[in-house]
């Protein structure tokens, strides 16, 4: 049979660095064709090679056995590959039925005509939105769903799925796989790129294991297991190393309160919360996307400001603080590590030691107002050797670090600024298996110092394993609280959803 | 020793061989107008160019810094115009030059602060802020101090503007001097002050060096300030030169163009963090022996303009092609 599409050794390199290594991967019609792998193991560039958002450095594409150039997304549409994002792409001003019509090439639209359209089309997929809603105003299970039609619309024949049901609650869920059903049913094949493990097992196909950008395994679904899967896409049974001892752990005690938040609330993203943080232990936050988590984070390290009024308060060792920008709290000793290093964690154009030395200038760790180059090498050295940054020398650019040793500069010019609280917001996204369990062992390092660690993660074995108390948060507020070693998955994933 | 200080330079890596590419236009034309031209290789022609440039050099100065920095100063002419006149109306009253410097100084760093409050701490973007400021600082001047007078006269007799276009050494004339000046000045900044070092990484990643604790609005104040005093002397150069303050140079808007020209012919990118004064002096020196050649040659202003134009346009297909742009770095988000 012909794969209805496929990447003949494709590789994708990023600035040198490959992302994707001489992986081939068909995909047959009618299929669902499960893609797992750890964060940074290509899944997503994969992908966007076959969806033309990035073209690939060596390899081709066929589509029904020919040969195809993607040079744009659109070009992909048009041959009828669509890609449906995490993040969604609508336009969020417009109406759903304006998205739904927005690609076609028609130059004017009679907006009581795209309506009607719009609607009947809607029905025709079961889906329940309003097409003259505007998109700004849906859940994000509705986003998806209109997303879904967009790509059903423009008579997609792959449809490829990037982390669909991340942020869906289960009710949501529950409809998502009766329509990857529906689809399946009128012969579009998909592509689904998931973390969840059982969701792959339950609706795919196939499946295909990346790890490290190269190709490990596919086979038919029905001779995987979870424990296949898992042993595919970490290399060996790292799991259990990682995550598995933390039932004979025992919790850290609190020590001093160091943060109290109460009634925090910041625009949609943070409505009236309430937590607080003590020294000499961590305390883990857990939710779903959108859950305000990294919002609630933020405002806390003043990088955003909390609403004017009725905005709550925060205290700060017993002091209520307000910080309009993230300098004065990084002075009193709030640190906050980014989930999003490549945005806002660190200078591309820069080496380690200029990193390194710009966080020592911006806690106070270096007074001096003219650059000492001795400086700068004895802090690199002693921070890199710290941390066990890998690197060929101090010199080399952060950009062309692994992504391990990308977060362990990050890491290291957070520590230098002498945190007293510490926020690591997901700190091992998109790090290499061998660098997160150094990454858990400083963290873990840091509470026995004494230090009040918030760890926020959407990875529930890593909140588990880390936290001695455990803060769930949903809809922009904290709704439970656990002692870490009580709750597991379920009631913790129960917590978060309901 | 060669990698310290390949560090101490983070600008110098990437995105230079638009500034190769330009030297050797400009060296080309040097031979090209050296040949074709009577009198453009000529020392008197030579120190023609190096005073007529001084001007320009202190302004790309305080140009390319902000611009490094992720900013743009679209009032540095206005400012440059309006400290020439502070500068004048001090010394037409009869002030000592020394205190009509101090004033006009005063001045400018009260400028540049407000430049930098507007972008720092009202976050209104730099180049809305620093338009509005252009206007409000021309009008206010013309309007206000000259009462409508669009040329204000310097007495050519006056010490202090003597002195501002004597020789001070054989054959370095007081503006020359201002140049290196200005040259020096922008080089430690960048390069050895600790604030240069955040005017970098604001240029980098501005997202970051908020969010790392880096004094950004304090170093804000520090590059408009820079700007508006190499304005100033700008101003003093230019108007000790002619004898006159011309508001022109404001409204024609040619020497605004021009500074720009340079910063980017040199090969700093408008998105900042990249770059510093080596890429100002290639850039000054493409557009300096383009506006010599051609005036020896007796072209007119406006097909200069036109030459000039085109050669913005080539420069930035030229990066485009050299840096092809993917998903990737369009996240950076060019200007």
């Amino acid at each position: 049979m012909t794969p209805i599409l496929e990447l003949r050794q494709g590789t994708k390199l990023y600035r040198g660095v490959p992302a994707v290594k001489d992986v081939s991967f068909d995909l047959r019609p009618g299929e669902v064709h499960a893609l797992l792998g750890e964060n940074g193991a290509g899944k997503s560039t994969l992908t966007k090679m076959l969806a033309g958002v990035v073209a690939p450095t060596s390899g081709e594409i066929l589509l029904e056995g020919r040969r195809i150039e993607l040079p744009t997304p659109a070009d992909a549409l048009r041959q009828g590959i669509a890609m449906v994002y995490q993040e969604t792409s609508l336009v969020p001003s417009l109406t759903v039925a304006q998205n739904l019509y927005l690609m076609d090439d028609k130059p004017f639209h009679r907006l009581r005509g795209i309506y009607i359209a719009g609607q009947q089309f809607l029905q025709s997929l079961n889906f329940h939105v309003d097409p003259a809603a505007l998109v700004s105003g849906l859940g994000a299970g509705q986003r998806q769903m209109v997303e879904i039609a967009r790509a059903v619309h423009h008579n997609a024949k792959v449809i490829i799925f990037d982390e669909p049901t991340a942020s869906l609650t289960p009710e949501e869920k529950y409809q998502f796989f009766a329509l990857i059903g529906r689809l399946k049913k009128r012969g579009v094949s998909i592509i689904f790129i998931s973390h969840a493990l059982e969701e792959a097992l339950q609706i795919s196909d196939r499946i295909t294991v990346l790890r490290d950008g190269e190709h490990v395994v596919t086979d038919d679904t029905a001779k995987f297991d979870r424990e296949r899967i898992v042993r595919s896409m970490v290399g060996r049974s790292l799991k259990d190393e990682l995550y598995g001892s933390q039932k004979d752990r025992k919790a850290r005690k609190p020590g001093k309160k160091v943060l109290s938040v109460q009634n925090l609330s910041m625009g949609r993203a943070v409505r009236n919360t309430s937590f607080s943080v003590f020294a000499g232990q961590v305390t883990g936050m857990f939710g779903l996307i959108g859950s305000g988590r990294t919002e609630t984070a933020k405002v806390v390290a003043g990088v955003q400001k909390r609403d004017l009024f009725h905005g709550g308060n925060v205290q700060f060792e017993g002091r209520p603080v307000r910080y309009r920008v993230p300098r004065p709290a990084v002075l009193d000793g709030i640190i906050y590590v980014t989930e999003d290093r490549k945005f806002e964690g660190f200078f591309e154009t820069m080496s380690i030691a200029e990193n390194i030395y710009l966080a020592a200038l911006a806690g106070g760790q270096t007074k001096s107002w003219t650059i000492s180059m001795s400086e700068m090498k004895a802090l690199a050295q002693h921070w890199a050797g710290a941390l066990n940054v890998k690197a060929i020398n101090n010199d080399a650019r952060v950009i062309e670090l692994s992504g391990g040793n990308q977060q362990k500069v990050v890491v290291a010019t957070a520590l230098l600024q002498k945190p007293k609280l510490i926020i690591f917001d997901e700190p091992t996204r998109g790090v290499d298996v061998g660098a997160i369990s150094e990454i858990h062992q400083l963290i873990n390092r840091l509470a026995d110092d004494g230090i009040a660690v918030l760890v926020i993660s959407s990875y529930l074995p890593e909140i588990l394993q880390l936290s001695d108390r455990l803060l769930i948060c949903r809809q922009g507020r904290v709704v439970e609280e656990f002692e870490g070693t009580q709750a597991d998955e379920d009631t913790i994933m129960f917590a978060a959803v309901h | 020793m060669a990698e310290g200080l390949l560090s101490l330079a983070p600008g110098r890596r990437k995105s230079n061989l638009l500034a190769m590419i330009v030297l050797a236009v400009t060296v080309a034309l040097i031979i090209v107008f050296s040949i074709a031209v009577d009198g453009f290789a000529t020392v008197g022609n030579l120190r023609v160019i190096l005073s007529n440039s001084a001007s320009l050099v202190i302004l790309s100065c305080g140009m390319g810094v902000v611009i490094i920095s992720r900013g743009l100063d679209l009032s540095l002419i206005a400012q440059m115009v309006a400290g020439a006149t502070v500068f004048s109306i001090m010394i037409n009253a009869g002030a000592p030059g020394s205190l009509a410097l101090l004033v006009a100084v005063a001045t400018m760093v009260l400028v540049g602060m407000m430049n930098a409050w507007l972008i720092a701490y009202v976050e209104i973007p730099a180049l809305l802020a620093t338009l509005a400021s252009a206007m409000f600082i021309t009008g206010l001047f013309r309007f206000f101090i000259l009462r409508g007078e669009y040329l204000l006269l310097l007495p050519k007799t006056n010490p202090a503007v003597i002195f501002l276009s004597s020789e001070l050494l054989p054959g370095v004339s007081a503006p020359v001097a201002l140049m290196f000046v200005a040259l020096a000045s922008a080089w430690f900044l960048l390069r050895r002050m600790s604030a240069g070092r955040t005017i970098y990484a604001m240029g980098d990643n501005f997202q970051a060096a908020r969010l790392s604790g880096l004094p950004v609005r304090t170093t804000t104040i520090i590059v408009y300030v820079y700007a508006a005093l190499a304005a100033l002397m700008a101003g003093l150069v230019m108007s000790s030169a002619s004898g006159t303050v011309d508001f022109r140079t404001v409204t024609n808007g040619t020497l605004l163009f021009e500074v720009i020209l340079v910063v980017v012919l040199g090969g700093i990118p408008l998105r900042g963090g990249r770059g510093g004064i080596w890429n100002i002096l290639v850039g000054v020196a493409l557009i300096v022996v383009l506006r010599n050649g051609m005036t020896l040659l007796n072209v007119t202003a406006q097909t200069q303009d036109v030459v000039k134009g085109v050669v913005l346009i080539v420069a930035i297909v030229t990066d485009n092609y050299l840096n092809p742009r993917d998903t990737e770095t369009d996240t950076v988000g060019d200007l």
